[in-house]
């Protein structure tokens, strides 16, 4: 389903996991569905939990996941026998850190303005959702026109800053996105 | 009346003792060690005798005056040392027998002369095997070691006469570091067996260890039961074992076979034994040594010739004639064997103690699983790491491997680490599955990344994220002030708990 499939979804359900390698993995726990991992759904069936041992089978293969350790937010994880080391985050908090350090993570803030004057007269989305470039967030009707403000970038919904009913001048600030490859 | 054998030895060997002597119309008789004392073979005998070890230092199974005694105060007809602990002890063996107990294994004289390396090799000279150039005798000073080892050409290895597990082993790459090295190793061998006479002889780089297998009765009767392979080692132990091996072909093995035979007639041999012999690279073989006890992999030559070794361990110890003769002993298709010990396979194969919360084994016929543990069982720090064995059977030496791996895919143990990811990198490995590997083999091309797979990694990544998450959205919706991107979760509940 390509990066589509995370369309309008509650970003707190969205994580990052690195090993200590390096090696990022970007991977949405929806509640009902497959887990998407790096953008790409995987057919992964939870077969089995107990405390911190998980069974999974995938490709017909089955994995034990045993939780070894965790400090704060590093956990080593024991995979058929073998151990290895993530860091855990949410996206927030990896935005967050991006913002600090925006070298390593290619985080920026987009903001998005009212191209012309008008009036909002619809909101799809709200705060902390994710979104994908070019998916609508708002409406905007000007000259008897109704616009749809779309995101230009794809990211987390850090801010709308305007309320259905009201009315903008032109370059008013409508949107803030936090830019995510994601 | 049932006869009563007791058996000096504990884990899964002593389970697997157990089953013969029970095929065999005996009653078994085991120790229940304070150090164990829930161990799973104590509910396989039929008899335990409470060894009260727990003020003592060494476990019941190292104490030979204690064994004997309980044995005569338990009318104990046999004692089965098992493998490791007093099974190559002469001195045990000997009292035994001065107490008019069986004990089941050779002669305590040729467990005395096996168990000195210099004699056993000058015994092998006799019956003309061939052995590595090295020193006669043991070398008595770090200068004649010099002398010996630059006649000969470096390297050269140093080992302790009475040694044995890697103790009071040198290897010596040039004559600058001969003296030093003879001097530690000397002063280790004196520690460790109180005896630090020491030996010299050319060090093969890239080495194959071969052993055959024979059996022996009290009658003269010699047959060998074809060779295994266990070049698979780390820190000179045993992980993966084959029978037979790829680097023998059937001319050498009857070549082999037959030395083999001739040596053990040669010296009266009587019960199961093994004798070991090194194989260079360019196929010369040579003479190691020889063991007198039944070994860890004898799983393997018993699946490929059906011949159930210890079972005829113990007719043998009762005087029974060998019913097999060599043309009975046919290889039939391959086996390999992976032992399962609680290690770190990913830090140097450091030993792993405390409990096992979960095991689960594979099972089908052609997996034969030597195990001396069960879910809940504990690993303590006073035993050996090995807890289990997994033998598996293929009609070639390819479907040995895959179902092999099969089999440890579906073992699966939380708890603890173990050798078992260890052992599916070296099965799915080209040195393996071509058969070039040889003893360096860990040292030289493993290395702990290879245990890693991008499979492994990403659901990892997904486990550990499924931890993670579920308590963050569970904290999310617990607490409606709290922020989801105030605070990293953990890190809350962290500070909530304190």
């Amino acid at each position: 389903m390509g990066t589509s499939y995370i369309y309008k979804r509650d970003a707190s359900r969205l994580f990052i996991a690195v090993r200590d390698s390096g090696k990022r993995y970007k991977i949405y726990i929806p509640k009902e569905s497959n887990p998407v991992i790096n953008s790409v759904e995987q057919d992964i069936n939870f077969v089995e939990q107990e405390d911190f041992h998980y069974i999974f089978d995938w490709k017909g293969k089955r994995f034990h996941c045993e939780l070894v350790s965790r400090d704060q937010n590093k956990a080593v994880i024991k995979v058929n026998g073998v151990e290895y080391k993530y860091s855990l985050e949410s996206i927030f908090s990896y935005i967050r850190r991006g913002m600090i350090n925006s070298d390593e993570n290619k985080i920026d803030a987009n903001n998005i303005i009212a191209p012309m004057p008008g009036k909002i007269v619809d909101i799809f989305l709200s705060d902390g959702d994710l979104v994908n470039e070019g998916e609508p967030i708002l409406t905007l009707e000007a000259m008897k026109m109704q616009n749809e403000i779309t995101a230009n970038c794809n990211g987390v919904i850090r801010k709308i800053r305007v309320q259905t009913g009201q009315s903008v001048m032109k370059d008013e600030l409508l949107v803030e996105i936090q830019s995510i490859d994601v | 009346m049932k006869k009563r054998i007791l058996i000096a030895n504990r884990s899964e060997i002593a389970i697997r003792i157990i089953r013969s002597a029970h095929k065999l119309g005996m009653l078994a008789v085991v120790f229940k060690s304070d150090k164990e004392p829930d161990a799973l073979y104590l509910k396989y005998a039929d008899e335990i005798i409470p060894a009260k070890d727990s003020l003592r230092e060494k476990a019941i199974f190292l104490d030979a005056e204690r064994i004997v005694q309980l044995a005569l105060a338990h009318n104990i007809d046999l004692i089965h040392p098992g493998y490791g602990f007093l099974s190559e002890n002469p001195d045990f063996a000997a009292l035994c027998i001065e107490n008019n107990i069986n004990f089941v294994g050779p002669s305590p004289e040729l467990i005395r002369e096996m168990g000195l390396k210099t004699v056993a090799k000058s015994m092998a000279i006799k019956s003309g095997l061939p052995l590595v150039p090295g020193s006669d005798g043991p070398v008595n000073d770090a200068g004649a070691a010099k002398g010996f080892a630059d006649k000969i050409g470096y390297p050269v290895i140093l080992k302790a006469s009475a040694g044995g597990g890697g103790r009071g082993m040198r290897i010596v790459e040039k004559p600058e570091t001969i003296e030093r090295n003879f001097k530690s190793a000397s002063d280790e061998a004196l520690a460790a067996f109180g005896n630090g006479d020491m030996f010299i002889e050319k060090y093969l780089q890239n080495p194959k260890h071969l052993e055959f297998q024979i059996l022996g009765d009290k009658h003269g009767n010699v047959i060998h039961l074809g060779e295994r392979e266990c070049s698979l080692q780390r820190k000179h132990q045993k992980i993966v074992e084959e029978s037979p091996s790829a680097s023998v072909t059937p001319e050498m093995r009857k070549e082999m076979g037959d030395m083999a035979v001739r040596f053990a007639k040669s010296i009266g041999y009587y019960s199961a034994g093994t004798i070991e012999f090194i194989m260079d690279e360019d196929g010369s073989y040579f003479f190691m040594e020889m063991n007198t006890r039944i070994q860890v992999e004898h799983p393997v030559t018993e699946m490929v010739t059906g011949v159930d070794l210890v079972d005829w361990q113990i007719r043998i110890a009762l005087g029974e004639e060998l019913t097999i003769n060599q043309e009975d002993i046919k290889i039939n298709g391959w086996a390999i064997e992976c032992r399962v010990n609680t290690e770190d396979p990913q830090n140097r194969f450091s030993p792993q103690t405390g409990f096992i919360d979960k095991i689960h084994f594979p099972i089908d016929s052609s997996i034969r699983i030597e195990t001396g543990v069960v879910s809940g069982s504990v690993v303590t720090p006073y035993f050996d790491s090995m807890i289990a064995k997994i033998i598996v059977h293929g009609k070639d030496r390819g479907e040995a491997i895959e179902k092999s791996l099969a089999a440890l895919y579906e073992f699966s143990l939380i708890g603890l680490k173990t050798t078992v990811p260890f052992c599916r990198t070296v099965l799915k490995h080209p040195d393996f599955v071509n058969a070039t590997y040889t003893t360096r083999w860990v040292d030289q091309v493993f290395s702990p990344e290879m245990l890693e797979n991008e499979e492994d990694e990403m659901i990892g990544a997904l486990a550990a994220t499924i931890m993670y998450a579920s308590e963050y959205l569970q904290l999310s919706s617990d607490l409606p002030t709290y922020k989801h991107d105030s605070l990293n979760v953990w890190v809350l509940n962290k500070r909530l708990n304190y």
